[in-house]
């Protein structure tokens, strides 16, 4: 401020020195600039009230005196006066289209005194300001007498240098002025009241517009508005100034070469050579040059790798990943690399879309993108991916071949992953003949992929990537190295005007967790926001830059159990953020957000439960093991009242468990976390117990089923229910029981049959064959640990499963005659009564007659017909066919047992028997 | 029908072995053709089925005790089905609401209501009124009972209602209010003895008395499981001997295996193998408040008059808590671990003492 104040004092002896000429008109109008300048002042204000809406008031004179800084500057250094006006009008060229003709002329106008330059130098920095519209124009005009007439005025006030352009105007109104002046008024003003009222009116509406004007204008030009060195240097783009600075810093400074790459350079040269495997194919097709391509491509792939990775390739041949790359180097089947996509993995903001844009354009590929924003369903998304690897377009200048690149893939529907794996696989199914697969081509739609596709994910290990992850080329993001982003932050907030320090941006990419569109979002918007200057506080206080990301449970357990480093805190740079990180309340406000944004708080909890009992944690009063089962069962309870109630308000407490475990069981060590599956398998096993019950609970007779219910099975019944069935035996044939014997045998069985148990033969993974009891409820009474129960040997149980199923037959067939014992009746009665047909004799009876009645003449052996035996069969008499029949009858009916030759089984002799005729 | 306790089970009030009064009050009971709406509740094992079956069958006549099996669907208002076993005879149907978990409001609404508004079709021969027997009420949520309060009232004139629980606290005063309680307590030792001396009778085989005060003591005075294990004892060893081992469930005894290992020592790592010991135990359908119930009972045994009370104390703070929640395992494990502090608190206090 201070030097601007010589500075401007300079300019005013200046000015006080040339205005000699204008003399006269200064004496003037001295007096009337004192109130016009007031005048300006109010209208000031007046406009402060627009002003408020874009900014704060005071911002617009700040920026011009910024400027004047510069340009005075400008001036002192510079010994040319050409040059330095020539940098200005340079300068001009951005700002609004209209002006730079005006300033050409006033410029020129201006020259003569070359002192006076730096006031025209203002005039020509604020004058984009001015509306280019007709008042405007009229302004310009007025100003060359203004010159001198404007360094008064600056004089009075003292401080405002553009208090100028209201002498502009005041000049031109003291000439429409001094007519009413001589006509009426007293004198007692300077100017008349009406003019000084159309002057104001007048006054009002220009600022109006110019306002209007500058507000748009500062949308677009207060960001770039020392950005002159920084325009040069982007001339890729030919955006114009405000196009671009409506842009996102992320996009202005994104890499747009190979070699601006922040991500890691394993990375980028991997895919690099994945992509120049396609060469081949691609190019190769495209001059027709590679009618033998397998000869061709030696070179050519050698011609590649030296370029860049050759040397480095023996470097990080020690790491795992190489010989991922190497083998899919080597391979080429079908002159494609062997992997057909390309999937690179890693959470947000790494940069994995800039990385496959760039270096698709840095092997000459036109890219093709398609993105979550598109329509992916089957269909759609077929027809996409045959037009990007298929086609090429044909009205544009780039004979460049296509390169899909399928951004986002991790929410495609699977539908969408089966076909692009479809279209993976198609070729591999024509892939025998090379040769005549060109021909093949024209003559099928559908054609092998020619085209490389890289497919970017951020969740490597989504259900619906699991096929494609078997057939892709797959490349893990690391994180960005800190120092790199930290380097590419200080690179941009230089050319932005942003004070900072490495501390700062390295604490900010350790706030983003090294997510370099994260941090420089954060960079701008703090710009936006006005601040020239960041430091690490500042970083520590906005809530921007931080990710609404959750990191896996793992991760936050991790974070529970886990004090964190001190020396993390170091490298963040200050001393009091050390002391700060460390302290209670910012690990409170860690573990909380970490918790808040995992959400799953069920599975927190569960893993908490899980492994904290397992924490290396000095307790010996078992205090803290107390205080965190308070807390689970409080989230328990918490929980319950949550889902039952449906208040789902109380969900915000629940993550307070985690912090509470923090704050007990947080250990410098690493903690050791297995995933929470205790609770699971608990209710996994506890189903099918209660399974195993219900099943033998619900085949148990009524009359029992009362009795019993579930609970009293598993607490009392089952166990001592067990030891029941299991007597003991002598090992010999159950014909040799004795009577005693016997009936206990009876009773064993029907207990089983009453409580629905049997045993059932199954054979050991071993070959052996047990006998299991079924349902399996052995299992839900039997604990681990304790001494075994007796146990049946294999001898008995296969006897008492032989008993148990005979009884079991018997019970069925008494069951059946119990329920349709009228039918039994009938037959015997049909048995005693004096036609007792039955259905078998009927079925034999149709049979004879079919057989016999039917007239068929008789043949010998040698197929010759025989006469003599015609009377035998009478078909047409009644009285014979009744004969027949009864004499059939006789012959089949009357016995119990019957027989058809040649039915084909041999149970043809059949007989009804029961059961308990058997047993 | 071949265990004892189906088989020697009494079918009539009259032949009931123990709390004859009350038998004979049920009796009175239901002489006069009508009853209120009950609501019977005592521990398991006591006889609470045995004796309504027994007024049921004092009530309609043998007919009752032709039970089957009926498979209900229920819809619920979402459209849900609810598959659920009831047990009917021509008279009564009973009915565990609480097999069908949450949705019990739904069976209540829907089974019972359509089982209480149809009349008896031969009202002049038989009695104007169903029963309908609901099982384990205590387990009903306060859904299901609230929609029980008015069906009772409604539907008086067709239907009764028996309820059947362990225990009253978990029913909701407006329907104890509705019901004539009957407390079936357990019987005594001696009733079990008695009860079990009788049956051998019956069966033809000798029991001792010692074993028979044994068997009755190990199982609790619960007469299923006294039976049980009595004729556990059969077919373990006959001739019975006086000191011959009583079979004994093994949950019990895992419990009180777990209950020793708290008491044996106190540390996060004892702890954790308690928890698997928990975990085991509930996974065999073991409810949780019988666990906590088992798991204090042992414990006290080893503690102190003084220390005693506060376990105590905890104790039913804790099984408060297990009731509210819904993961028994941390609840149990909260009481299993306040239990250690406070008993190692107590046990270094009285080292303390005893060396100054």
């Amino acid at each position: 401020m201070d030097e601007y104040d010589e500075l401007f004092e300079t300019e005013d002896d200046f000015d006080d020195q040339f205005a000699d000429e204008l003399e006269a008109m200064a004496e003037i109008e001295e007096e009337s600039s004192k109130p016009e300048k007031r005048q300006k002042q109010n209208q000031g204000d007046d406009i402060s009230d627009i002003e408020h809406l874009l900014d704060n008031p005071l911002t617009t004179p700040k920026a011009k005196r910024q400027k004047h800084d510069a340009g005075v500057s400008k001036r002192l250094f510079n010994t040319v006066q050409t040059q330095d006006s020539k940098a200005p009008s340079e300068k001009d060229d951005i700002t609004p289209p209209s002006s730079p003709e005006q300033f050409e002329l006033s410029r020129k106008i201006r020259s003569t005194p070359s002192v006076l330059d730096i006031s025209g130098f203002a005039s020509i920095l604020d004058s984009p300001r001015r509306p280019p519209a007709a008042p405007a124009s009229l302004h310009v005009l007025k100003r060359p007498p203004i010159e001198g007439e404007y360094i008064s005025v600056t004089d009075s006030s003292g401080s405002r240098v553009y208090l100028k352009q209201t002498e502009d105007t005041g000049t031109k109104v003291v000439d429409t002025r001094l007519v009413p002046d001589y006509q009426g008024s007293l004198g007692l003003l300077a100017v008349p009241i009406s003019a000084l009222r159309d002057q104001e009116l007048e006054r009002r509406h220009l600022q109006v517009v110019e306002e209007s004007q500058r507000l748009s204008d500062l949308l677009a030009s207060s960001v770039n508005e020392v950005l002159v060195e920084e325009e040069e240097e982007e001339d890729g783009d030919p955006d114009d100034a405000e196009g671009r600075t409506s842009r996102l810093w992320v996009d202005r400074f994104s890499p747009r070469q190979y070699t601006q790459l922040l991500s890691d350079d394993f990375t980028n040269r991997c895919l690099l050579k994945w992509l120049k495997l396609w060469d081949t194919v691609v190019f190769g097709r495209e001059r027709k040059i590679r009618p033998v391509r397998s000869e061709k491509q030696a070179p050519n792939e050698n011609s590649f790798k030296p370029n860049q990775p050759n040397q480095n390739q023996i470097r990080f041949k020690t790491k795992i990943e190489m010989t991922e790359e190497i083998l899919e180097a080597e391979l080429d089947h079908h002159k494609r690399p062997k992997f057909k996509v390309a999937l690179l993995s890693g959470p947000p903001g790494l940069g994995k879309t800039t990385l496959a844009h760039v270096i698709a354009k840095h092997a000459g590929y036109n890219v093709v993108e398609i993105n979550a924003s598109d329509d992916r369903s089957a269909e759609v998304f077929q027809k996409r991916i045959d037009t990007a690897t298929q086609m090429k377009s044909v009205l544009g200048s780039n004979e460049k071949p296509n390169c899909l690149i399928i951004d986002e893939i991790d929410g495609a529907p699977s539908a969408a992953i089966n076909i692009l794996l479809a279209t993976l696989n198609r070729k591999d199914g024509h892939g025998g003949d090379a040769g005549a697969e060109t021909v093949k081509k024209k003559k099928k739609k559908e054609t092998i992929l020619l085209r490389p596709i890289i497919c970017i994910c951020n969740d490597l290990y989504a259900p619906a990537l699991r096929p494609l992850r078997q057939q892709a080329f797959l490349l893990v993001f690391p994180q960005t190295q800190p120092s790199r982003l930290a380097q590419r932050l200080s690179e941009i907030s230089l050319k932005q005007g942003i004070k900072t320090d490495t501390g700062t941006l390295l604490s900010l990419c350790e706030k983003t967790d090294n997510d370099i569109r994260s941090c420089i979002n954060t960079l701008q918007f703090l710009h936006g926001r006005g601040h020239k200057r960041v430091d690490t506080k500042t970083i520590q206080c906005v809530s921007v830059g931080q990710k609404d990301q959750n990191k896996g449970l793992f991760h936050l357990w991790q974070g529970i159990f886990q004090l964190p480093r001190p020396k993390r805190k170091r490298i963040g740079e200050g001393f009091d953020e050390a002391s700060s990180s460390g302290g209670g309340a910012q690990r409170f406000q860690h573990i909380l957000n970490l918790a808040y944004s995992s959400g799953e708080y069920e599975k927190v909890s569960q893993g908490l439960y899980d492994n904290y009992l397992s924490m290396r944690v000095r307790d010996p009063n078992m205090q803290c093991v107390c205080e965190a089962l308070e807390w689970l069962s409080f989230s328990d309870r918490l929980n319950q009242v949550i889902l039952h109630g449906q208040n789902f308000t109380l969900m915000r407490y629940l993550p307070f468990l985690s912090v509470t475990f923090h704050f007990l069981f947080a250990n410098t060590h690493v903690p050791r976390i297995s995933y929470p599956h205790s609770q699971h398998e608990a209710s996994t096993r506890l189903l099918s117990n209660k399974n195993a019950l219900s099943t033998m609970l619900a085949e148990v007779p009524p009359c029992i089923r009362t009795r019993i219910s579930q609970l009293s099975l598993s607490l009392d019944i089952l166990t001592l229910l067990l030891d029941i069935i299991c007597p003991k035996l002598r090992p010999v044939n159950p014909q040799l029981f004795s009577s005693r014997e016997k009936e206990q045998m009876h009773e064993l069985i029907n207990t089983m049959l009453a409580y629905n148990l049997s045993y059932r033969q199954d054979r050991t993974p071993e070959g052996q064959y047990t006998y299991m009891l079924e349902p399996r409820v052995e299992e839900v009474v039997r604990f681990p640990g304790l001494p075994p129960r007796r146990q049946l040997t294999y001898q008995a149980k296969q006897t008492i499963s032989r008993e148990m199923e005979q009884e079991k037959m018997r019970r069925a067939e008494q069951l059946i005659l119990q329920r349709n014992p009228v039918v039994h009746k009938a037959v015997e009665k049909k048995m005693a009564g004096p036609n007792p047909i039955r259905n078998h004799q009927q079925r034999l009876e149709n049979i004879v007659k079919q057989t016999t009645v039917e007239i068929r003449p008789e043949v010998d052996f040698f197929g010759r017909v025989l006469a003599p035996k015609p009377q035998r069969p009478r078909p047409t008499s009644d009285t014979g066919e009744k004969c027949a029949s009864v004499c059939m009858g006789k012959a089949v009916g009357d016995s119990d047992v019957w027989f058809r030759f040649n039915e084909g089984m041999s149970n043809a002799v059949r007989r009804n028997v029961y059961i308990r005729e058997l047993l | 029908m071949s265990l004892w306790v189906d088989k020697y089970r009494p079918t009539s009030l009259g032949k009931l072995d123990y709390h004859k009064t009350q038998a004979t009050q049920l009796k009175n009971l239901v002489q006069c053709g009508d009853f209120p709406h009950l609501l019977v509740y005592g521990p398991s094992g006591a006889g609470k089925k045995t004796r309504i079956m027994c007024l049921l069958r004092e009530l309609y006549g043998a007919g009752v005790e032709k039970l089957r099996i009926e498979h209900q669907t229920i819809v619920a208002p979402s459209k849900k089905k609810i598959e659920i076993n009831t047990i009917a005879s021509n008279y009564h149907l009973e009915v565990n609401p609480s097999d069908a978990g949450n949705q019990d409001r739904v069976v209540i609404q829907e089974l019972i209501k359509t089982v209480a508004q149809s009349q008896q079709i031969q009202s002049s021969t038989q009695r104007e009124f169903k029963v309908v027997l609901l099982t384990e009420v205590d387990r009903l949520t306060k859904d299901a009972q609230h929609a029980l309060r008015r069906t009772m009232e409604k539907y008086m004139s067709t239907c009764r209602l028996i309820l059947c629980s362990t225990s009253t606290s978990k029913v909701i005063g407006p329907i104890r209010s509705r019901c004539l309680a009957i407390r079936v307590p357990l019987p005594s030792t001696e009733e079990v003895c008695n009860v079990l001396t009788s049956i051998c009778k019956k069966e033809g085989l000798l029991l001792p008395p010692e074993l028979a005060k044994n068997i009755s003591e190990k199982s609790g005075r619960n007469l299923r499981k006294a039976l049980l294990m009595c004729e556990a004892c059969r077919v373990q060893q006959y001739p019975f001997s006086a000191d011959q081992d009583v079979p004994e469930t093994d949950w019990e005894v895992y419990l009180r295996e777990t209950a020793n290992a708290i008491v044996s020592q106190q540390s996060p790592q004892r702890l954790l193998e308690v928890r698997a010991r928990l975990y085991e135990l509930l996974t065999h359908c073991i409810p949780p408040d019988i666990i906590m119930k088992g798991l204090v009972t042992e414990l006290l045994s080893n503690c102190d008059g003084q220390l005693k009370t506060e376990v105590a104390q905890m104790a039913a703070y804790y099984e408060h808590r297990l009731q509210l929640g819904n993961k028994a395992i941390y609840h149990l494990e909260a009481f299993t671990a306040k239990f250690m502090a406070i008993y190692k608190k107590f046990m270094e206090d009285g080292l303390d003492a005893m060396m100054f």
